[in-house]
């Protein structure tokens, strides 16, 4: 049985493998075989295991393959959880990935261009871009597949490796370093509070085994824990809280969602893989795993149900602003995003994964398409210079409309169920903070319509705007990128309205995710049957908010282009409120960069100059010399000196314990 | 007693080791020079062999045969399997070494296979007797391979040096083993150990006899001040028996230890572990010290044993299962680590040439990047940086003497071993760093560089998956 | 004192004095013959404990082969006899030192305290018909059959050992091979022809 799971797990490894360590000698066609037929049959099996549990006939396994070590009780194990849940995830992250391997064939046919002629990083950039792009989803497998802490760290550091070498892939580029610096700092930031989380569940459990923690946690419910001082704590919310803190930074949720725009320098097909329907996830999933310690906790709830509100709102109102076509689809990740967590805020755990799973396919539609385009205009990413591009690229066009129409949640696309139920489920919700969740979820919905039409109308209606060069040479692009859009838009169609009855309102999280009876909004909400809540949703307020953010698009951005100027200029503080992104970069480039970069300095002057270096490296070294010159003559090379040597040990060994 | 054939199995390995010793003589004198290579396969099919038939011949429980000389146990198979590989290893990287300085004969491989049959011997003791007589077949068969190089001077005297100072220390050893005979009227061990028992540990003649003993072993070691050959020997005998000298041995020398001190003496634990406590530290101490000073590789790696033996003793003397365990599996890793070591400088040399030298190894990076990289996980491992190997062995060894309450001992290993990494460390730099004086590609024998790539990758791999291995030495303890 | 501890302390003292000049003498000949008589002495001590064999062991195995080989060997080399003494005086006070410490440590355990007569008991006193080395020999071959074997291969070792390491051709080596003898041929290996004018002409004068 856990055959099968291995192979699910390692194949994408081999290819990474491979690809990696013989690029030059298999070349780029090997390279992108090896690692697309390894995602290919890791995406077949899994689609096999999340059948057989559609079906029923599989079994939750649940066993270690590998005992790493036993450290004071503790076993460190690698290990297979699969259950409804990771069979789903393990689904949509290799299918996911597999669309991105056949895609990334076409897009990075002619990467050597993006490289100064006789780069050293330039040779050979190609296989490893396989590599990375495989390793990653190996790494991604590792966490969702987890059964237990550990595994799950590693999987966790893992992807934000492979992520960090990705962003700045184009390592020529000043941008990109600093963007992906900047990614692998804020995500530091949220990963040393996953790993206190770790640490206070190895703490306090004794084990970091899954079942065994879920297992004992009611038990523990109700400890209080003093950290400083006398004030006590709920140890479930401090571990809660601490490991949500590591959610916020890989799922990028305000005040650590800085690096996800900037990461958006790396190549399109790992902006669409990586960016937007996996590792950003990573958060996600993790709190929907943990849901039976979460239960325990109203007040991490709460926490999670406002962070996410605010970055569902927040983060979308900047995608109005943006005009790097990459950068607005990556804010409406950030917002999307902000729903998961909203859903798991409002212990609404299958909404959160099953727009999670809805998201990926039309999140990676939308980039991949966004990324066709870019293909297109040459590497022009400025929405300003485009425009009438529907003529051109009509595969595009379609996938395009298909994947703004499921993000704005028309009624009948995937988008729509997920994002309803979440809405429907806030509105049930009567924890702290659900009411303003409510208000910024609803606002949030006329939000991205506004600004995925007026994405898709500059893109692709309109005057043309480009040079005359690039036009000329326009045209659709090749089959290796529309095929992949083709696979992805048929989901995003209809993976909603086929599988809403069973995941949300059904009995697919049966036992896998544990929701406490006060908390369970999803009951509360009354669904009657999948067509009962497409006619429920389609006079509700959100398709009519969805609708009007798509009407006041077409007024602003096709009929008077010029409304949009006088809005900018009548409201021009707030303009550029967003326009900077509410000086979120500023203050920490100030605050902490600038902060750590002066405590840096005087521990480098002061603490490694004069006192490490000076005193405790050099001194030591020169008096260990000393010695070590000193005591080498003992050994003079004559027989009877060893000898007497030996004698003196003896006489020295009797006399301490001989009398 | 009455002869029964079936008491002969648990000894069927010792007996094939010896049939294809005598065999590789005989066979050796009817072939001529050219074909010697019949010679060297030979012992190598038949090391293999005898891994499969120790393994057979393993049962779960222990056996005791020959009136209790011979015992055959989970650590007894385990170590001699270690020593059948890390063997076969030495014999694969010393072919080429052998061949180039004409000594390339079948008494090498003939007295390599004593050695390794004193040291079944050694591991199978079970009694004073006989762990005396497999240490004396171990000595005189590396005697003879000290000095195996007969045109070279400095060869001879380490032969000279190691035969009159090995001399000194058994017939110490042996006037240990008679005070304890003195005292308790018996040579193998559970009656031994039964007696002292009975007499209660303040007797003095034991302790005295127990001195004795103790430096016996310390000599077999190499610890501090019982160390002194180590440096000349590893340094005047050929590169290849250096190798040989510096691995197999010194996991025999662990059974020799865990045979007569917990085997034998166990009740006298509190008087040894304080003798071992000092043993160690002087010899972490000045291991790691001196062998900066050193500007010959091979004398540093004799000083870099020395104070790996300090770690091998402090597992010991923490006196518990854990302990035993985990000096076990550094003693393994120690051998597979120094076969490496000396590998490279197998690889290095050449006819007339010996890369001995500190110097020797700059740029060698820009000579051969794949096994300059090896010769870092080995400096790694050995100076303990994870995720190699040796990191993992340390730690064990660590963990058990600080769960017995000896913190100090363990903080003064960690002092020295931050004061050793800097040699090893100062190799890599020489490797990475520092400009080539010698610009020629490395050219190695096939065999030498395929053991190589698997002996390096070997740290990585072991020290990535430590599971395993630690789990076979925790067994072997515990049967 | 009964007649065998006269014996006994005789002895003894005849074997430390000869000891003790095995390691002063300044001829290392002398050395060998005083270790000789150290030897012969010990072996009557092993005869007053009843170990006739092994006394007789002792010197037929060291005095008759050991002993004799190593006089052949000291009087055919050529020591630097001033060399070897070198140091002697300037090492002697810490030398003397040492040994007597050492000495002293071991008298107080090996001394009466521990090992007097008081210590242990009289062994029983074997039948005239017990047969010392019939005895050893029984215990040899069974109870100790392992070690025996053991100490026959490190015998073995040290013959391999031994050969291996003197044993080569050496170029001024003028012995003969006798199978290269009977190797040669009748015609060109015995006889040379040599070709000369039959007769000498005498110079007329």
């Amino acid at each position: 049985m856990e055959k099968i799971y291995l192979a699910i797990a390692f194949t994408p490894l081999v290819g990474a493998i491979i690809a990696g360590f013989w690029g030059a000698r298999i070349g780029r066609a090997g390279a992108h075989w090896v690692t697309s037929v390894g995602v290919g049959i890791s995406a077949f099996l899994s689609i096999i295991v999340l059948l057989g549990f559609i079906s029923g006939h599989r079994e939750v396994f649940n066993g270690s393959v590998y005992t790493w070590m036993i450290s004071d009780g503790i076993t460190f194990e690698v290990g297979f959880l699969v259950d409804s849940l990771t069979a789903m995830m393990m689904a949509v992250v290799t299918f996911v990935s597999f669309c991105v391997h056949i895609y990334t064939i076409g897009y990075m046919a002619h990467d050597e261009e993006n490289w100064p002629a006789g780069s050293r990083a330039g040779t050979n950039s190609y296989q490893r871009f396989f590599s990375y792009i495989s390793l990653f989803t190996f790494s991604m497998l590792l966490l969702v597949m987890s059964n237990n802490f550990m595994q799950l760290f590693f999987g966790w550091e893992a992807v934000g490796l492979v992520s960090y070498l990705l962003i700045g892939f184009w390592s020529n580029r000043e941008t990109a370093i600093f963007a992906n610096m900047k990614a692998f700092l804020v995500n530091r930031v949220g990963d040393f509070g996953f790993l206190l989380g770790i640490a206070a569940v190895a703490m306090y459990f004794n084990t970091v085994d899954y079942a065994e923690v879920f297992a004992k946690a009611p038990e523990l419910a109700n400890t209080q824990i003093q950290i400083w001082g006398d004030t006590s704590w709920s140890l479930m919310t401090v571990i809660c809280i601490l490991l949500f803190v590591g959610a916020m930074g890989k799922s990028a949720q305000v005040p650590l969602h800085v690096w996800l725009p900037d990461s958006m320098e790396g190549p399109t097909p790992i902006s669409a893989l990586i960016h937007a329907a996996t590792m950003v996830t990573a958060g996600i999933f993790m709190v929907a795993r943990m849901s039976p310690l979460y239960e325990l906790s109203e007040t991490a709830l709460s926490f999670i149900l406002i962070i996410g509100a605010t970055t569902a709102f927040f983060t979308g109102l900047i995608g109005l602003v943006q005009n790097d076509i990459k950068r607005v689809v990556a804010y409406s990740t950030l917002s999307q995003l902000g729903y998961m967590t909203v859903a798991l805020g409002a212990s609404a755990y299958a909404a959160g994964i099953f727009h999670l799973m809805t998201h990926a396919f039309f999140k990676a539609l939308l980039f991949l398409a966004a990324g066709s385009v870019i293909i297109a205009m040459h590497h022009e990413q400025d929405m300003r210079k485009m425009g009438g591009l529907k003529k051109y690229m009509p595969i595009t066009y379609w996938t395009s409309l298909i994947g703004s129409l499921a993000l704005i949640g028309l009624p009948g696309f995937s988008g729509f169920f997920s994002k309803d139920s979440i809405i429907e489920a806030v509105h049930h919700s009567q924890i702290a903070g659900a009411g303003y969740a409510y208000l910024m979820v609803i606002l949030g919905v006329f939000v991205t319509a506004l600004y995925s039409f007026r994405m898709f109308f500059m893109v692709f209606h309109g005057e043309e705007r480009m040079d005359e060069h690039t036009k000329h040479h326009l045209h659709e692009s090749p089959k290796v990128v529309t095929v992949p859009l083709i696979m992805l838009a048929i989901p995003s169609v209809l993976i909603g309205g086929m599988t809403i009855s069973g995941v949300v309102f059904g009995d697919w999280f049966k036992d896998v995710i544990h929701v406490a009876p006060a908390h369970d909004v999803l009951k509360e909400i009354g669904f009657h049957g999948t067509i009962g809540f497409f006619f429920h949703g389609l006079f509700a307020l959100p398709t009519l908010l969805a609708a009007a953010g798509v009407g006041v698009a077409y007024m602003i951005y096709m009929k008077n282009p010029e409304i949009a100027d006088k809005i900018k200029s009548a409201a021009s503080p707030l303009y550029a409120l967003l326009d900077k992104k509410y000086f979120f970069d500023e203050l920490y480039q100030a605050v902490f960069a600038g902060g750590s970069r002066w405590l840096g300095k005087i521990l480098w002057k002061a603490g490694d100059q004069t006192l490490i270096d000076g005193l405790v490296v050099n001194g030591s070294a020169r008096s260990v010399g000393f010695f070590a010159g000193i005591i080498r003559q003992i050994q003079t090379g004559y027989l009877y000196h060893y000898a007497f040597a030996m004698i003196l040990g003896l006489l020295l060994l009797l006399a301490l314990f001989v009398n | 007693m009455q002869f029964e054939a079936s008491n002969l199995i648990p000894v069927v390995p010792e007996l094939f080791i010896l049939s294809l010793a005598c065999l590789v003589l005989v066979i050796d004198l009817f072939i001529d020079d050219e074909q010697r290579i019949f010679t060297y396969a030979l012992t190598q099919v038949g090391l293999v062999f005898a891994i499969f038939i120790t393994l057979s011949v393993g049962q779960t429980e222990a056996q005791i045969v020959f009136d209790g000389s011979y015992i055959r146990d989970g650590m007894s198979d385990v170590l001699k399997v270690s020593i059948y590989i890390v063997t076969i290893g030495a014999f694969l990287y010393s072919k080429e070494y052998l061949v180039e300085h004409g000594l390339f004969k079948g008494e090498y491989y003939v007295l390599g296979l004593f050695a390794v049959l004193g040291m079944m011997v050694m591991v199978s003791a079970q009694s004073f007797l006989t762990a005396y007589l497999g240490l004396e077949l171990l000595s005189l068969s590396l005697y003879a391979l000290v000095a195996f190089d007969r045109d070279s001077k400095t060869g001879s005297e380490a032969a000279m040096k190691y035969f009159v100072l090995g001399a000194i220390a058994s017939g110490m050893l042996l006037y240990g083993i008679s005070m304890i005979y003195g005292a308790t009227g018996a040579l193998n061990f559970t009656t031994v150990t039964t007696a002292l028992m009975g007499t209660g540990m303040e007797d003095i003649v034991l302790v005295f006899g127990l001195v004795f003993v103790v430096i016996g072993l310390a000599f077999k070691l190499g610890a501090v001040p019982f160390h002194m050959w180590m440096p000349d020997v590893y340094h005047g005998a050929p590169t290849a028996v250096a190798q040989f000298l510096s691995s197999a041995p010194k996991i025999a020398a662990f059974a020799l230890a865990m045979r007569l001190l917990v085997d034998g003496m166990l009740p006298l634990h509190s008087d040894w572990q304080q003798m071992l406590v000092i043993l160690a530290i002087l010899s972490m101490a000045l291991g790691n010290v001196i062998a900066i000073a050193q500007t010959n590789i091979k004398r540093m790696l004799a000083y870099s044993t020395i104070s790996h033996v300090g770690f091998i003793m402090m597992g010991i003397l923490a006196g518990t299962s854990e302990g035993y365990s985990a000096s076990m599996f550094y003693a393994i890793i120690y051998a597979v680590t120094s076969l490496g070591a000396f590998g490279i400088i197998i690889l290095l040399s050449k006819k007339g040439f010996e890369a001995e030298n500190l110097d020797d190894y700059k740029g060698l990076h820009e000579r051969s990047p794949w096994f300059a990289a090896m010769m870092m996980l080995f400096m790694f491992s050995m100076a303990g940086v994870p995720p190699t190997v040796g990191f993992w062995a340390k730690l064990f060894v660590l963990d058990a003497v600080v769960s017995v309450e000896l913190t100090w001992v363990a903080l003064v290993g960690v002092f020295f071993s931050i004061i050793g990494a800097f040699y090893y460390i100062r190799i890599i730099k020489l490797m990475y760093f520092d400009k080539a004086e010698n610009v020629l590609p490395v050219i190695g024998n096939l065999d030498t560089r395929i053991a190589l790539s698997v002996n390096g990758v070997l740290m990585l791999a072991l020290g990535l998956f430590p599971a395993a291995l630690l789990t076979i030495c925790v067994r072997a303890i515990g049967s | 004192m009964t007649f065998e501890k006269i014996l006994f302390y005789v002895f003894s003292v005849i074997l430390v004095l000869s000891a003790t000049m095995v390691i002063t003498r300044r001829d290392p000949v002398h050395s060998a013959l005083f270790l000789v008589l150290a030897f012969f002495t010990s072996a009557i001590l092993w005869m007053l404990l009843e170990a006739e064999f092994l006394a007789i062991v002792l010197v037929l195995v060291y005095v008759g082969a050991v002993m004799v080989l190593f006089l052949f060997v000291v009087m055919m080399l050529d020591t630097d006899k001033a060399a070897m003494r070198a140091g002697f005086v300037k090492m002697m006070p810490v030398g003397l030192i040492v040994a007597g410490t050492m000495a002293f440590e071991m008298f107080l355990i090996v001394g009466p305290q521990y090992f007097g007569l008081d210590k242990f008991a009289m062994p029983a006193p074997h039948p005239a018909d017990y047969s010392n080395t019939e005895e050893l020999g029984r215990v040899l071959y069974t109870v100790y059959m392992y070690p025996v074997e053991i100490a026959a291969v490190i015998l073995l070792v040290g013959i391999i050992a031994a050969i291996g390491l003197t044993m080569r051709k050496r170029p001024d080596n003028k012995s003969l091979d006798p199978s290269e003898q009977v190797k040669v041929t009748k015609g060109t290996d015995r006889i040379r022809v040599v070709k000369m004018a039959s007769e000498i002409k005498q110079e007329a004068k």
